[in-house]
């Protein structure tokens, strides 16, 4: 099977229904020399829900979506993804399998334009060879066009137009976030990884990302993993909740059941062990 | 009022996408290319070409080379110089191998052998950042130094250690040697630099070119783009070397006419990256400047106070450049990171809502 095959196959269908399991942690345990980041957590994430992961500061949430994309590689535990299993993988090779996330302080190519951050988002998507590239003429142009016009259907989706030739160091904050889901949404992933993707934001743009996050989810139907700390906005959004904290899951159900749990309102009000 | 984009509304993304999408700056391509073909070998002296044109067009390219590397992939080198060198003595090897083959054409060949030592000499780069690659492309300068020094099979075994280049023609023209005129010579090396600059623009605004600047400002999230560092830096390598090779067997093919150690020693990778660096770095139109600025300013300098009849003595002279030079590289690094080349969008942004200040 040649490169391009695979990665078509990586992207179709992965005929797994909706509801069922599309990822699977087993039995994570990652450290830090002396810091147990993450102790022994299991839990899924099923095809088309929201499933959002919560937990006090340094509870393990961002270790947690570094495992599932390949930059932390834990010492114990298997990770399987639309039903294959693996160990050890590298970001891009997660990448190749339908996985793109944002990062909780913004990690956006800051000495290029939004258009460019966004158009970065499809590199895996493109395979002109270099002869064509140096001509930027027939198959070449005609594959940046194409990636245009759907980079160009994301910025319209996010309301960044104005933006679209400014370079993202000189955005806002709020815009800069704005442009990380645009690009990660540029992968057109099965699984969607956000970590805090509201943080920092005033109340009309948490109100503006949370559309975004409901509409990528209902209309594009990529399933996400949400790290967020605002409480309200995790009872709207999320479909599942697990909570974390010292690095061990003490929670897991529907955001009303984590909510009456004892263990997790000890562990927000810092109820001592 | 004459620089304006009004009314130029872009019907589609191929013409947003353009190299040049305000007309003006079109005009003034062709412009600039008119002059450069047709203007300069018209009008031109013999002074003005070999020590004015021919090394600011080929310096250029050695800029655009390692502004490829530098600025817009992030990684810093001082094996400009030495990687020069395998280029020129790759082409002094095959053309006196092959001595029957288009000169032109091993010019270009010369790269790929630049290109092939820049990427051996750039897989530390997948583990170093920094500093200690700016070491590692230090030694690469100088084990290659003492290769075009020791091994005599480079040279041919010339008892003085210099390549000389060879007399080559084609179609009946004289392209190379002592009897090659400053024109032929000018003309190839403008043409060659066209069409290389040419393509290293389209490289840039493709998919290479951005998964380079993906690599340069945030690598973690450019593999998590399904960017490879390896394939990213490797091939910014591999490109950047070979263009520096080009120019470093256009220089001793098309000006020098002989070479050896020191013209390619670590003075050259510096007088390079200061080029690059005042024209600004990530870009190929900075390349220009920065080249244009530090070969020509040293001429003005030395011919200027001879037009007012002042006699200043040559060390003076030699002072005053090394002082200015310094100066601007400084108040570049401090103040304006990106270079002559901001200096002048921030110019023409002026212009284009000139008169009113906004
Ligand atoms: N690369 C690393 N090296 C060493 N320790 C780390 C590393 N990454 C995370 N840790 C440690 O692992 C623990 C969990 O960190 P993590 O960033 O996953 O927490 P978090 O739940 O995302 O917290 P926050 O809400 O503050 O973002 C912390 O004690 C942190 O110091
Ligand atoms: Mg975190």
């Amino acid at each position: 099977m040649n490169v391009h095959s695979q990665a078509a196959a990586a992207q179709s269908d992965d005929g797994i229904a909706l509801g069922a399991d599309l990822l699977h942690v087993d039995n994570i345990s990652l450290s830090f020399g002396g810091v147990k980041a993450i102790q022994d957590v299991s839990f899924d994430i099923r095809k088309g829900e929201i499933r959002a992961i919560i937990g006090p500061n340094g509870a393990g949430k961002t270790s947690m979506l570094n495992v599932i994309n390949g930059f932390y590689h834990p010492q114990e535990g298997i990770i399987s993804f639309k039903g294959r299993e693996r160990r050890r993988m590298r970001p891009y090779e997660a990448a190749a399998q339908g996985i793109a996330r944002t990062f909780q302080n913004v990690a956006l190519f800051t000495g290029m334009t939004t258009l460019e951050n966004i158009m970065a988002g499809r590199s895996l998507k493109m395979h002109r060879n270099f002869f064509w590239q140096m001509l930027y003429r027939g198959p070449a142009l005609n594959e940046e066009m194409e990636h245009r016009r759907v980079v160009e259907e994301i910025i319209d989706f996010l309301e960044i137009e104005a933006i679209r030739k400014t370079p993202v160091g000189q955005l806002p904050y709020g815009l800069q976030k704005r442009v990380e889901l645009g690009r990660a949404l540029a992968m057109e992933p099965t699984l969607l990884l956000l970590d805090e993707p509201m943080a920092g934001m005033n109340l009309e743009e948490k109100e503006d990302m949370s559309r975004y996050v409901l509409d990528v989810n209902s209309q594009l139907g990529t399933t996400i993993a949400l790290i967020e700390h605002d409480m309200g906005v995790v009872m709207d959004l999320a479909d599942r909740v697990m909570v974390l904290d010292y690095g061990k899951k003490i929670a897991d159900g529907t955001p009303d059941e984590v909510q009456a749990n004892q263990a997790v309102i000890d562990a927000y009000l810092g109820v001592p062990h | 009022m004459l620089y304006r984009e009004a009314g130029q509304f872009k019907t589609s993304y191929q013409a947003d996408q353009a190299a040049f999408p305000i007309f003006q700056d079109q005009l003034a391509v062709w412009a600039i290319l008119a002059v450069a073909f047709i203007g300069v070998p018209l009008v031109g002296n013999d002074f003005f070409l070999n020590s004015i044109m021919i090394p600011f067009l080929i310096f250029a390219l050695a800029s655009v080379g390692l502004n490829i590397l530098t600025g817009y992939a992030g990684q810093l080198s001082l094996g400009t110089g030495a990687f020069m060198g395998v280029g020129a003595y790759a082409c002094y090897k095959l053309t006196t191998i092959f001595p029957d083959v288009n000169i032109v054409i091993m010019i270009v060949a010369s790269g790929f052998f630049s290109a092939g030592i820049g990427m051996i000499f750039g897989l530390p780069s997948l583990r170093i950042k920094g500093f200690y690659l700016v070491v590692t492309t230090l030694a690469a300068q100088f084990f290659l130094e003492w290769c075009f020094i020791r091994i005599a099979w480079l040279y041919n075994y010339n008892p003085s250690g210099a390549i000389e280049v060879p007399q080559r023609e084609a179609f009946g023209v004289i392209l190379t040697g002592a009897s090659a005129t400053p024109v032929t010579r000018y003309l190839l090396v403008l043409s060659i630099v066209v069409v290389m600059t040419w393509i290293a623009f389209n490289i840039i605004r493709g998919r290479i070119g951005r998964s380079w600047m993906m690599i340069r400002d945030m690598d973690i999230a450019a593999e998590l783009m399904g960017v490879k560092p390896l394939n990213a830096k490797l091939s910014a390598f591999a490109v950047s070397s070979f263009y520096c090779g080009v120019a470093g067997a256009m220089m001793v093919f098309f000006w020098l006419g002989a070479a050896e150690v020191e013209s390619f020693d670590v003075n050259h990778s510096f007088l390079i990256l200061f080029m690059v660096i005042l024209g600004g770095l990530g870009s190929i139109k900075g390349a220009f400047m920065g080249a244009a600025f530090i070969w020509i300013l040293p001429i003005l300098i030395r011919a200027a106070p001879g037009w007012i009849g002042i006699e200043v003595q040559a060390a003076t002279v030699e002072h005053l450049n090394f002082m200015l030079i310094g100066g601007l590289i400084i108040f570049f690094l401090i103040i304006e990171p990106h270079g002559l080349a901001r200096l002048w969008s921030i110019g023409k942004q002026k212009l284009r809502v000139w008169p009113f200040p906004y």
